[in-house]
């Protein structure tokens, strides 16, 4: 155990930019951003005629009083705010996808276009443990980072936002509802964790391409589904290729959830959806759906094969 | 438990239609610095490759008892290897490598690391990426003897350095490294750098083992004879297995024949590595 940790801990200080740096500069600037649009514009202190039907807000305090005191926003505060905060947090997240496909692609390529793979291989470390390390690093351990970023830029925001309703006399606790924010952190880890299954086939196709590909890992990667998908499309006329490839990427969630009841009412019902029927509904969905199992023993055989060509390669 | 470090019985590879190595059979026994010498693209990587389990191989190899080709992690426990100048990972730094061997290796003394990269002028908080090539070497020197290893492999560890550091490099490898329990194994074009601290010495040609010896009988195997005027008849007879002329006179390389016949014919000595395995190249070819 020490050795992987040790491999995740090499791959982490091999990928520091799209690891660290990215999500933390994405997360500072989203903090920045909600700061300058609030001091900077002055629109969230003063509502000038925002509101019409309450001329009586005129800034955030008094906004976040207003709902904590009547009847439907003491039920929907909590909701609201944490969906707010993980909007105004967002910009965090856009780089994630991006971390991830390149951090494959260039994983098994790079060590054996910079020769490294000769130091690599004098250690006493398997092929299997390198090729392992090389696939959790971008696909486990990068979110979990991104998220901890993500975090702490709502953290960020909570605590400035909450500086500007103490100063205009507002709620101060209203701003902080830890328990539905802790939430829906939990969810993002369990989310993920059921689509990145589903995705691991097309990770685990690049990881494959990164083992083999001489040169150009890029064109590998991406021209052959491409070809595939031209070739089905002249010759048949279909996009089963396509559809299989767009269903791993995210689609199967519209299958997962088209039973659900999409009646949303207000941030709460929309939480709870997610806390509750997403979670379920898409487990089951996803536990009984054989292209998703399909997909995980294509996973295999890509990995197996990267495994197969780091031994063989030097 | 075997007493020797390697055991090859017809060691091939094939790379499509050329036979890289051609079915070798040797033994590398413990405590010795055997020096692997040939022309580019005689097979010395190749095999050294297939010892270190980095390639595949027809024949039977063992590697301190192991089959280098199935258990190279097991291996590289007692085998350290410098394939080639500058496979240390640029991106890291010096003391990240330390980090990272301490972290995987159960035989690596950092302490001893240390210490060698202490007499060394290598910062420890830069980037390989921003260490000189001498520097780099040093580094890797520094990791490798800090292993507690039984087999040691160095293909061309020194090319493209400067002279100074490729004798330092062999210096405190045969000063700080090596003794009766471990065996280093060295290839290089630079013959003259080494053959002073070889204790074995192989020479392959075309895929082929040409010859396989103790340095010191090699030596004495071969000598060079700057013959006297009028002594070239004579020179001829004995067969010597080259020729050529030096400041107007011929010389005559023998093998094994007695120096005192040969000393009749003129002026002998001893030869160097490289001439010998030049001698034996274009000579007996």
């Amino acid at each position: 155990m020490n050795t992987f940790t040790a491999l995740i801990k090499r791959e982490i200080l091999d990928g520091m930019n799209g690891y660290i740096r990215v999500p933390a500069i994405l997360a500072a600037l989203s903090v920045f951003l909600v700061i300058v649009s609030t001091i900077g514009f002055g629109a969230t202190i003063e509502f000038d005629g925002v509101f019409d039907r309450h001329p009586e807000v005129s800034n955030l305090g008094e906004a976040v009083e207003m709902a904590a005191n009547s009847n439907k926003g003491e039920h929907e505060l909590p909701a609201a705010v944490t969906l707010s905060y993980w909007v105004m947090g967002g910009i965090s997240w856009v780089a994630l996808p991006f971390v991830i496909f390149f951090s494959l692609l260039s994983s098994l390529y790079e060590e054996r276009r910079d020769r490294s793979i000769l130091f690599w291989k004098s250690m006493p470390v398997a092929d299997w443990q390198e090729v392992l390390a090389k696939l959790v690093t971008p696909v486990l351990v990068a979110p979990l980072v991104f998220l901890g970023v993500a975090v702490a830029a709502q953290l960020l925001i909570a605590f400035f936002l909450s500086i500007v309703v103490l100063f205009q006399g507002g709620p101060v606790l209203e701003m902080w509802p830890l328990a539905t924010m802790l939430g829906t952190w939990a969810v993002f880890v369990t989310q993920y964790a059921v689509s990145t299954l589903w995705v691991l086939p097309l990770l685990a196709w690049v990881l494959f391409v990164s083992s083999y590909a001489s040169r150009l890992p890029f064109m590998w990667a991406v021209l052959p589904p491409a070809v595939i998908a031209a070739v089905e499309g002249i010759l048949f006329e279909t996009t089963r290729f396509l559809e299989w490839f767009g269903v791993h990427l995210g689609g199967w969630q519209a299958y997962a959830y088209h039973d659900l009841n999409p009646d949303i009412d207000g941030p709460r019902d929309f939480l709870n959806l997610v806390f509750g029927g997403v979670q379920m509904e898409g487990l089951t969905y996803t536990l009984s759906s054989g292209q998703f199992w399909l997909g995980l023993v294509i996973a295999g055989g890509f990995v197996y094969g990267a495994i197969e060509m780091r031994k063989r390669a030097i | 438990m075997t007493d020797y470090v390697i055991e090859a019985k017809g060691l091939s590879k094939r790379f499509g239609d050329f036979q890289a190595l051609n079915g070798v059979d040797f033994k590398v026994p413990l405590g010795r610095i055997l020096g692997v010498i040939g022309a580019n693209g005689a097979g010395k990587t190749t095999m050294l490759n297939a010892v270190l389990g980095l390639s595949s191989y027809d024949g039977e190899l063992s590697v301190l008892g192991l089959d280098p080709s199935k258990d190279r992690d097991a291996l590289m426990q007692d085998v350290c290897f410098i394939a080639d100048v500058a496979t240390l990972p640029k991106w890291m730094k010096v003391v990240e490598v330390l980090d990272y061997v301490e972290a995987v290796h159960p035989r690596f003394n950092r302490a001893k690391a240390m210490d060698f990269l202490s007499r060394t002028k290598v910062p420890l908080d830069r980037k390989v990426r921003a260490l000189s090539k001498g520097m780099t070497v040093q580094v890797h020197l520094a990791v490798v003897m800090s292993i507690d290893a039984k087999l040691l492999v160095l293909d061309e560890p020194t090319l493209g350095l400067d002279i100074i550091f490729r004798k330092q490099f062999y210096q405190s490898l045969l000063e700080e490294y090596f003794d009766e329990e471990r065996t280093v194994i060295i290839t290089t074009h630079q013959v003259e750098e080494v053959e002073h601290i070889l204790s074995d010495v192989m020479f392959i040609q075309d895929g082929n083992i040409v010859l396989e010896s103790d340095m010191d009988e090699l030596t004495q195997q071969f000598i060079e004879v700057m013959v006297s005027p009028g002594k070239e008849e004579e020179a001829m007879k004995l067969g010597p297995i080259a020729k050529g002329s030096t400041f107007g006179k011929s010389t005559c390389v023998y093998k094994n024949i007695d120096r005192e016949t040969l000393a009749k014919l003129g002026e002998t000595r001893r030869l160097g590595l490289a001439d010998i395995f030049v001698a034996t190249m274009t000579g007996e070819a």
